[in-house]
């Protein structure tokens, strides 16, 4: 057996112990911090010679469902995604809660207390508790990959669904693991196979009213299980009984951390199953010390389920803040004020205040992100704020082109697929209202699949009138180049994939202008856009879409790399600064003089798109010939 | 000895990369290594931050004002992290003109160890501007405090550097010597 020790990644970790712990299927819609899991899948089943069928479901519903058969037909099967997924996945969630499953069924829904990377902060475990599921909570790595095999075990004992609930410290950390390739065994070939049970796998109200109560007694179980688990347990059980910590998750180690640092002790009950909650420990517990503060993220979960509050502080009394990140600077100091009250005696925070206020105060550069050097999204925006003006509305969506609002073309920004719906509604709210004023939707390639086409439907069937962007960039760009349902490829990389058209599935929701054109191409996107703004207002006209085509330069760079067309910028430059703040590409830079504009080579890719965006004519091809020839063939009236 | 790491720059810097060169070698030591990367919407170009525990306590951040050391790739990220150090930090950067003068003052009373050089130019001589980061690494092992000598950095770039793998190791040294031929002259 080979063993070495390795950097492993919290989502690694998932993915490993996933194929080891012989899941048959693993779905999911990828989101950070989740998205590493499902690839991890696909390198460790090639890795340890196992038959694992994956899929990047089309939404993180479908991912749900798609395991949940392999589940009830009784294999092991899971599901990964972001916390804000677990929204659309909730509805089959709930109802697998009753039902129950026979295989091992592992939801693993990565929350993102920040939020780094998403709309909220939410915390799945809420939702888990709402929904009736049990939730694990690991603080590290390899706490992760043992849970997995806890939960599958735990999922086939009770026949329930289990919640594996990582944040993204956990996802995105590196833990140095011993790691062993365990080959394959026999029992992958064990012969099952999907067994009718209309009581339960098509249960109808009355049934299900039953499967409440079976559901319900199975939660009194676990939560007495979980008293003896070894996923809970109690740190420095015999210093100071003053007071005591209560923490899960990756909170749990901050907590202990800033302990360290304080070089104070009191007991941590670490809890790895937040729901149900181990009730009688939690009181045990609370029995021996004087007063106790839950550490938890995002939101308040095992701090709800106690119901004896006089010694519990928390997020509910404001102990602890209920929103952000709990960071070790802010645990530090949140024990530090609970243990000063109780009299213990703490040092000060490290942090040298004067410096941090001295560099808060010098004019560093703010960074903030930006669509790449060459992104077809910024010609696209370019070309949508020239054609349309500050006055339309930009309804946005979930994806790299939410930095679109970075050039004021993207207003307002929901949740996957709202751009549509928003669109919609703001053009029957305008004429209700009796305004007029241009609706401008975009939406990504996968978002769009995901969750567009609905509202798309919607929005035709009732007779919206609204141009529709979609952005095609061939790939889901943000969270790590997966494949869509518009690739050739298969989550596993083979190219099995049977690729759906975006421009037929519009043509099929009923849109009569649909048209495929690409961004790079200046002139004829900006024709185009005009063209579906008088198809959308003319008599006949509804919801146009545009297709916008230009793959992710970062995906695929080859047709930049065929076609380069590199720029200087003229003597004349007079630093006015509108390229950098209407076409905001990294590559285009300030001189240091701060009198005109440079290109940064560095990060320059040789779009050229940017000779559009100087007005005045300043931008220009390096190559004399092509200045002529070009200047003359793309340049459009401002 | 435990050590606790900050790696910064800005998305697309190579510090991911960075990082994960620094774990393994700590690996290679025998050491349990902890790290914190920065993915999603940050890697399109925003300040980007990695935390690495060398042995210790094993939440993935590291508290402000207690970490050993900090490599940045880019001189106002240094800067902007300064406060992640314990007095008596060392800094390792890639800075053209080194950091920016109004810190002396706080730099001195911190007792902060800098140590700059123009990384970026010397791999843009190697003709891979992105190898900056392979530079910065060599810089820091020719220095006493760093905890991971020339040998170790130079077997682990040579274990881990899959693409332009003779370039990496040509960085790594080019690095090095620079840092080696600066404390001659500063004596």
């Amino acid at each position: 057996m080979e063993r070495n020790v390795d950097l492993v990644l919290g989502n690694e970790a998932i993915g490993l112990a996933l194929v080891e712990q012989e899941s048959r299927i693993v779905t999911g819609y990828p989101g950070t911090p989740s998205s590493e899991i499902l690839a991890s899948v696909n390198k460790y089943k090639v890795w340890l010679d196992r038959q694992v069928y994956t899929e990047w479901s089309t939404n993180e519903k479908v991912a749900f469902e798609v395991a949940l058969a392999a589940a009830w037909t009784g294999v092991r099967a899971a599901v990964s995604m972001k916390q804000v997924g677990l929204n659309v996945a909730a509805d089959p969630l709930f109802s697998a809660a009753y039902t129950g499953v026979k295989g091992g069924f592992l939801l693993i829904s990565a929350d993102d207390p920040g939020p780094y990377s998403s709309q909220t902060e939410q915390d799945s475990r809420l939702i888990a508790l709402a929904a009736k599921v049990p939730v694990l909570d690991p603080s590290t790595p390899l706490e992760a990959y043992q849970m997995v095999a806890e939960g599958f075990l735990l999922s086939e004992k009770y026949g329930l669904p289990i919640m594996l609930r990582p944040t993204t410290r956990l996802c995105h950390a590196l833990q140095s693991m011993a790691l062993e390739r365990k080959m394959k065994g026999a029992s992958q070939t064990q012969r099952v196979r999907f067994k009718k049970d209309p009581a339960r796998w098509s249960a109808t109200p009355k049934y299900r009213h039953l499967l409440h109560k079976e559901l319900n007694a199975k939660l009194i179980e676990l939560a007495l299980e979980f008293t003896t688990s070894s996923m809970n347990s109690v740190l420095h059980p015999d210093s100071s009984d003053k007071v005591g910590i209560i923490a899960s998750g990756v909170a749990a180690l901050t907590a202990v951390q800033a302990l360290d640092q304080m070089n104070v002790n009191v007991p941590v009950l670490k809890l790895g199953t937040p729901f149900p909650l181990p009730a009688r420990l939690v009181r045990e517990f609370l029995d021996r010390v004087e007063m106790a503060v839950v550490i938890e993220e995002p939101d308040a979960c095992i701090e709800l389920q106690i119901s004896d509050r006089n010694k519990v502080k928390g997020k509910l009394d404001g102990t602890v803040p209920s929103a952000g990140e709990l960071t070790p600077e802010i645990v530090f100091s949140v024990l530090s004020r609970v243990f000063t009250q109780a009299g213990l005696s703490v040092p000060e925070s490290p942090e040298d205040e004067e410096l941090t206020a001295f560099v808060k105060a010098l004019p560093l550069p703010a960074r903030k992100p930006r669509l790449c050097p060459g992104c077809g999204h910024r010609s696209a925006f370019f070309a949508m704020k020239r054609t349309f003006g500050p006055q339309a509305i930009y309804p946005g969506d979930i994806g790299c082109y939410t930095l679109g609002t970075n050039l004021r073309a993207v207003d307002t920004l929901v949740d996957m697929g709202a751009s549509i719906s928003m669109a919609h509604g703001f053009f029957q709210t305008n004429r209700v209202l009796g305004n007029k004023q241009p609706v401008i939707a975009t939406i990504g390639d996968s978002t769009f699949l995901h969750s567009g086409i609905p509202p798309l439907i919607n929005a035709v069937h009732t007779g919206a009138r609204f141009v529709l962007v979609i952005l095609d960039n061939h790939t889901t760009a943000m969270t790590g180049f997966q494949p869509t349902a518009a690739n050739d490829m298969l989550a596993d990389g083979s190219d099995a994939a049977h690729r759906v058209s975006l421009a037929e599935l519009a043509r099929a929701c009923g849109a009569k202008f649909v048209v495929e054109t690409d961004p790079y191409e200046n002139k004829t996107f900006s024709e185009v856009l005009k063209k579906a703004y008088e198809h959308s207002q003319s008599d006949e006209g509804g919801v146009a879409v545009v297709i916008a085509n230009r793959p992710c330069v970062l995906y695929d760079p080859e047709p930049l790399r065929e076609n380069p067309l590199p720029v200087i910028i003229t003597e004349e430059c007079d630093g006015c600064r509108y390229c950098l703040e209407a076409f905001e590409c990294p590559a285009l830079v300030l001189s240091s003089d701060r009198s005109r504009v440079d290109v940064n080579h560095a990060v320059c890719v040789d779009c050229g798109q940017c000779i559009d965006a100087c007005y005045k004519g300043f931008i220009v091809p390096e190559l004399s010939d092509l200045r002529t020839d070009i200047m003359s063939k793309e340049k459009i009236e401002v | 000895m435990n050590l606790k790491i900050i790696i910064c720059g800005t998305g697309g810097q190579g510090v991911i990369f960075l990082t994960r060169l620094l774990a393994q070698a700590a690996i290679a030591l025998d050491r349990h290594v902890m790290v914190s990367e920065t993915h999603g919407m940050s890697q399109r170009g925003g300040s980007v931050i990695s935390h690495l525990k060398i042995g210790g306590n094993q939440a993935p951040l590291i508290q402000v004002g207690t970490a050993d050391i900090l490599f940045a790739t880019e001189a106002d990220e240094a800067v902007r992290n300064l406060p992640q150090l314990r007095r008596g930090g060392t800094v390792f950067a890639n800075a053209e003109n080194g950091l920016r003068s109004e810190v002396s003052s706080e730099v001195e009373r911190m007792d902060f160890q800098i140590e700059c050089i123009d990384a970026g130019k010397i791999a843009f001589e190697l003709g891979v501007p992105a190898i900056a980061n392979v530079v910065l690494a060599g810089f820091s092992a020719s220095f006493d405090v760093s905890p991971f000598s020339y040998d170790l950095l130079r077997e682990t770039v040579d274990r881990t550097a899959k693409r332009d793998h003779a370039l990496n190791l040509q960085a790594f040294k080019a690095g090095f010597d620079f840092g080696k031929k600066e404390q001659v002259f500063s004596g």
